[in-house]
């Protein structure tokens, strides 16, 4: 009984030991960022969060399917995306703990110095012990902090500087992971959303149940001449609103782009505006019952009856240009209509642009008018208490990325041997073996490690001999 | 039409680049040390009228000059060249300066088809953190661009030295360099992989080998600097570049927060820039392993740099129609 039992534990252990060693393998850290960016760059590629038919009008059918099977259309909150920013941190986890505390910093250890990459041996004239207190002094002097060992009765000088930056690298993870953690909190219990506000109207905040009402919204757009001809450039949205939050007064503010307003917490921002349009639909002169009474917004519809069509209010139109029945440059509402689609079932008939008061003819006797406009203001709100945590997390990141990129932690093994030839019993020369070791490997540290044994050689040769 | 100061301002950056550009890419070629001394004042005179001429274009519109790709276009070519100047001053690299300054002069030359004159900005840039957020976002452009070129002549370098020998793992063999004549025993080696032995080279032998027998390109490549020393270049300049990014992408995120509610909406523009932080992340990583260090890390600068040009540049093009940027 105790040979399978162990057996098992033995395979489980091993087990255990293989996936350790995967996720603490760095090539693996980088398949999963690779992956990450891969997963990233889909987003940026491929729209996100529209419609499924969008994808099927943007894409070839199989491309389409791929996208949504995928779940590519929202990639960001996928479980692939989630999973693989979890892996990233399970692996920096074990990592961290498994190669990077252990490499970054070794133990005092003596090494054989020949055998080291960067390694160096001058010759040395003096007594023992004058010879000993040259070399520690010469490093010493430069900022290197010295610590000795003795191993098998040979005594060891170890020199480090910015020995405390090792623990750069360990830093920028925690900042990564503080950051991981930030976000985190916004999505267990952050919340976000928009909602849209005629003048004069007032909108909830579901989640708080403050209320903003909207007394005004105010535009300006400029016409500004620039080298290839007149173009109308936004200078200034502001909502001036009444807030009434938890303490139920209510509040004059203004909210635009640039300066969100404070609710309780929950953050307010001017986000988008809008024109908002009343729709007259009449069957044979007749009003036809069920179309939306209060004003629609962009891109909101309404069915046309029990036709099995519907109508949809694209986008409104400031400047109709009347050479050509098009739309003209300017945005603002000079000669103002509205672009209408109208659909049978899925299957778009086509659109129409439509000035205000006239009316367009929808066959079958219907006839479509929009009547009149009304500015609306887009608003989006925001409570995310990860915030704080997420700075903290950036900022830490920011200072283990400085700390490991720009200070070179190095480690010189210096050890003091009679030169052979020279009289065991009172040696007078001595032969320094001095190599290095940095955590960013050889070549970056050759040139300064020259010039230390350099100025090491010439520093003894010039010392008075003991 | 007499020119305005800042035409004859962006007239003579684009000049000087020119002339730096010949003299440095001659210096590149021939080492010729008066090919230098043209090039490098001009490289200074190009990049201090560059940066004359955003003062210049800011005091006269009183519009802060970085609210379009034109304006943009210009600091990152000031930039590039200004990063260049510092790291050529510093680890004596001016052997790069033809190439870098080539795109300069060709960022700021496309940067003009872009200039529609004095726009005042739209809401959304009407905040102090586009003086924070945009110079140092487009300066860690220019640094991965001057860490690109610096990765293309290693590149270069590596593959001749390759193709002499027919194959890569036989490529970099040799008896080993002592350093310095008087520390005497000292033999400076290298580790070429994790799992090889240790492998002592000299600069680059073949190379050396194929100038001495007259091949006028090994002539050439045997001028230039180690390929260590290039592949250490490349990691300083990612060195300023990351973090650089890094700070950009924080005060991008800080500003997003501040304009638009949320500090990361995966707009293309921040989501793309993520990308490129990703590449140069795992680059400083792969940097850290023997085995990665030199060819396969010049690649990965490479291809930093294609995703840097994919967000600076592609986002803007090709993506704006899809995404569109809030007010
Ligand atoms: C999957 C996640 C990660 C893993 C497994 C990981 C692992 C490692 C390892 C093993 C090293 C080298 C240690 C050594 O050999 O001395 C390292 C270095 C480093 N890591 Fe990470 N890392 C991860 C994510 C990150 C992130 C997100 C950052 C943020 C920038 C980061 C920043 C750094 C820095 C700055 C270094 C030092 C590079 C150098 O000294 O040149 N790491 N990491």
């Amino acid at each position: 009984m105790i040979g399978p039992a162990s057996s098992v534990r033995e395979q489980w252990n091993q087990f255990v030991r293989d996936l350790l060693n995967l996720f603490a393998n760095v090539l693996f850290a980088v398949s999963l960022f690779g992956v990450w960016g891969l997963l990233t760059l889909i987003g940026v590629v491929v729209d996100q969060g529209r419609d499924p038919s969008d994808y099927f009008g943007a894409y070839p059918p199989a491309v389409a399917r791929l996208i949504l099977r995928m779940h590519f259309d929202n990639v960001y909150h996928s479980a692939q995306y989630v999973g693989i920013i979890g892996l990233i941190l399970t692996s920096l986890a074990v990592c961290t703990f498994k190669r990077v505390i252990p490499a970054r910093l070794p133990a005092l250890r003596p090494v054989k110095i020949e055998h080291m990459p960067l390694h160096a041996a001058i010759l040395v004239r003096g007594t023992y012990a004058a010879v000993r207190e040259r070399i520690d002094r010469f490093f010493s002097e430069r900022g290197w902090t010295i610590r000795k060992r003795e191993f098998g009765g040979v005594e060891w000088s170890f020199a480090d500087r910015h020995n405390w930056a090792r623990r750069g690298v360990l830093v920028a993870h925690i900042g990564f992971v503080i950051i991981a953690a930030g976000t985190t909190i916004y999505w267990a219990r952050g919340f976000s959303g928009t909602t849209t506000v005629l003048s004069g109207a007032a909108a909830t905040i579901p989640q708080t149940g403050a209320r903003l009402f909207l007394d005004r919204f105010t535009y300006r757009i400029d016409p500004i001449t620039t080298k290839s001809g007149i173009v109308y450039q936004p200078i200034d949205y502001v909502s001036d609103v009444h807030v009434t939050g938890r303490d139920g007064q209510s509040r004059a503010l203004t909210i635009r782009v640039n300066h969100p307003i404070d609710v309780d917490g929950t953050l307010v921002y001017q986000a988008t505006y809008g024109f908002a349009v009343d729709f007259r639909v009449t069957k044979d002169g007749i009003p036809v019952p069920g179309i939306p009474t209060r004003p629609l917004e962009e891109g909101a519809g309404f069915a046309l009856g029990d036709t099995g069509r519907a109508i949809r209010y694209h986008q409104f139109v400031g400047t109709i240009d009347r050479t050509n029945g098009g739309i003209a440059a300017d945005p603002r509402p000079n000669d103002a209509g509205v672009v209408v689609d109208v659909f049978d079932g899925d299957q778009q008939l086509g659109s129409a642009i439509v000035p205000f008061g006239k009316s367009l003819d929808l066959g079958a006797g219907y006839r479509l008018t929009p009547l009149h406009y009304a500015l609306y203001s887009g608003l989006q709100y925001r409570y995310d208490p990860g915030i704080p945590l997420v700075g903290i997390g950036a900022f830490v990141l920011l200072a283990g990325l400085c700390i490991s990129l720009y200070l070179l932690p190095a480690r010189l093994y210096v050890r003091i041997d009679p030169e052979s030839g020279t009289s065991p019993s009172a040696p007078t020369r001595w032969r320094v073996g001095v190599a290095a070791t940095t955590v960013k490997g050889y070549d970056v540290f050759e040139e300064q490690f020259r010039e230390l044994v350099s100025a090491l050689e010439r520093d003894t040769r010039t010392a008075p001999a003991a | 039409m007499p020119l305005s100061l800042d035409q004859v301002l962006i007239l003579v950056a684009i000049t000087a680049y020119i002339i730096s550009t010949l003299a440095l890419l001659t210096y590149l070629l021939s080492r010729e040390p008066l090919a230098k001394r043209v090039g490098v004042p001009f490289a200074f005179v190009g990049c201090i009228t560059q940066f004359v001429e955003l003062v210049v274009r800011y005091q006269t519109s009183h519009i802060w000059p970085l609210t379009n790709l034109y304006g943009s276009l210009s600091l990152f070519s000031a930039m590039s060249v200004a990063i260049f100047i510092v790291f050529a001053l510093r680890y004596d690299l001016w052997f790069l300066g033809g190439f870098v300054e080539a795109l300069a002069a060709g960022f700021l030359a496309y940067g003009l088809t872009w200039n529609e004159g004095y726009l005042p900005p739209v809401p959304a840039l009407q905040s102090y953190w586009i003086k924070i957020h945009v110079p140092l976002v487009v300066s860690s452009y220019a640094a991965f661009m001057v860490a690109a070129v610096c990765s293309a002549i290693y590149l270069i370098k590596y593959y001749f030295e390759r193709s002499l020998v027919g194959g890569a793992r036989r490529a970099l063999r040799a008896a080993a360099a002592t350093p310095s004549g008087s520390v005497g025993i000292a033999t400076m080696q290298r580790i070429e992989s994790d799992e090889a032995t240790i492998v002592t080279i000299g600069e680059s032998p073949n190379i050396e080998a194929a100038a001495a027998a007259g091949n006028v390109t090994a002539q050439w490549l045997a001028t230039l600097p180690s390929l260590a020393k290039l592949d250490i270049m490349t990691y300083r300049i990612i060195a300023v570049g990351l973090p650089l990014l890094t700070v950009g992408i924080i005060t991008g995120a800080w500003w997003a927060k501040e304009a638009w509610g949320a500090y990361w909406q995966w707009d293309p523009k921040e989501t793309a820039a993520l990308s490129s932080w990703i590449l140069y992340a795992a680059y400083m990583h792969l940097h850290t392993r023997n085995a990665w260090r030199g060819v396969r890390c010049a690649w990965v600068s490479m291809i930093g740099f294609a995703s840097i040009m994919f967000c600076y540049l592609g986002v803007n093009i090709w993506i704006s129609g899809l995404h569109s940027y809030k007010m």
